[in-house]
């Protein structure tokens, strides 16, 4: 009896987690839904808006940019290095080139760009609404006639999101280009062949896959924090939980995205 | 001038006014922007103003308020005498049909704040087209005799 009794407290304890996980995702996904209503709509995109947005940019992805563009570098050089001494060994020279791109163009740079703005960005911005919810700025605004959606959550959300994707876009060209450069080395007589590879490996089903996964790493990075931000308890001490919350359901989204799409291509 | 009794009343009285402009201790300055940032914003939203539009409203009010010392200074760093009058611009610069302000003594709680509030609006008298002040009943004895 009294087993029973323990077990159907632990199963209804099990499902009023279960349903406020599930009631936290749905949370992200109407804020999501929301964000994207109010960004078709053209009146969003005043000076205001703008100014805020151009100010996020410059926090998420110009401040990061040349740290950032000089660790992918690296990265790559070690990497390109790496893989052709390895495919030179096996034989493999000609492949050499197309898994350099297929594994740090397509997965490794976008998943360490992703990674960066989450880990520096996502909890700032996770943090700062948690504090501006706690502390009740976003009523104030709200009461001076400033709609806080549309000053302080649009502008972060478009911000970020656009900022992940400069961020792969910029450093995936960096990594291009060394690996030309591990390859070919410092001529012009490579840029055909290399530019074949390339194209062959950005086949029309990768390119759109390579944009639809930047585009949707983005949107995780910008929306996730912003909800769980604005579901904090108005308690100071509410702060820190919904931080770790915030960052534990970013990390999540990020890791499903990116085996999902990884299972989506190659399975 | 509204005398309040009791928290449940004051409560009430807020829901009354949920549409008009507010300064009270519980709305505060956003933190990371300065003062002339805070006050700077609402007209860029609601009057369209461009920044640099805008920014000149903001430090004339504030010039008039006498606090031009705390335009660039953020919340934390602020007097409770420069946090009211930013709050006071701030839903003033939108020009509101109504500003309400609750609890003053809250906000100014080392100053003998009618007088203090009085001169500020009177500084402002040409923005403001209706105030209406909020505190409880027990700090009537604190206001001039009407």
């Amino acid at each position: 009896m009294a087993n029973t009794f323990l077990l159907s407290r632990f199963v209804s304890a099990r499902n009023a987690g279960l349903l406020a996980w599930l009631h936290g995702w749905a949370r992200v996904l109407h804020f999501a839904g929301e964000v994207l209503a109010a960004a078709l709509s053209p009146s969003l995109y005043n000076r205001v808006t703008r100014t805020a947005t151009a100010r996020q940019i410059y926090f998420t992805a110009w401040q990061i940019l040349p740290a950032f563009t000089l660790f992918t570098a690296a990265l790559a050089a070690l990497l390109v290095r790496i893989t052709v001494t390895v495919a030179a060994a096996f034989g493999l020279s000609d492949e050499a080139l197309g898994l350099i791109v297929r594994v740090l163009v397509l997965e490794l740079v976008p998943l360490a760009a992703v990674l960066v703005v989450a880990l520096r960005s996502g909890s700032a911005i996770v943090t700062e609404i948690a504090m501006m919810r706690v502390s009740d700025e976003l009523e104030a605004l709200r009461r001076s006639g400033v709609d806080p959606l549309r000053f302080e959550l649009i502008p972060r959300v478009l911000a970020t999101a656009l900022s992940v994707i400069a961020l792969i876009a910029v450093n995936c060209a960096a990594a291009l280009a060394i690996a030309y450069l591990g390859v070919y080395g410092f001529t012009l007589w490579g840029f055909a062949p290399f530019t074949h590879v390339v194209g062959q490996v950005f086949d029309l089903q990768v390119a759109a896959g390579f944009a639809l996964k930047c585009l949707l790493f983005g949107l995780a990075v910008a929306v996730i924090p912003i909800s769980e931000g604005l579901a904090t308890p108005q308690r100071a001490d509410a702060v820190p939980l919904a931080v770790l919350q915030g960052m534990m359901k970013l990390f999540l989204a990020i890791a499903v995205l990116e085996v999902g799409l990884l299972i989506a291509k190659y399975i | 001038m509204r005398w309040l009794d009791s928290d449940a009343e004051r409560r009430a009285q807020l829901e009354a006014h949920r549409d008009d402009a507010l300064v009270s201790a519980a709305l505060p300055l956003r933190a990371n922007l300065s003062v002339l940032e805070n006050i700077a914003l609402v007209p860029q939203v609601l009057l369209n103003l461009d920044e640099a539009a805008a920014v000149r409203e903001a430090l004339e009010l504030l010039a008039r308020a006498g606090c031009e010392a705390s335009a660039h200074r953020r919340d934390a760093e602020l007097g409770h005498e420069e946090r009211f009058v930013a709050k006071v611009l701030r839903a003033a610069v939108g020009r509101p049909a109504r500003i309400v302000i609750e609890r003053p003594g809250l906000m100014l709680p080392d100053t003998h704040y009618p007088p203090f509030v009085d001169s500020v609006l009177a500084v402002l008298a040409d923005r403001l087209a209706e105030v209406l002040i909020m505190d409880y009943s027990w700090n009537r004895k604190l206001y001039p005799p009407q």
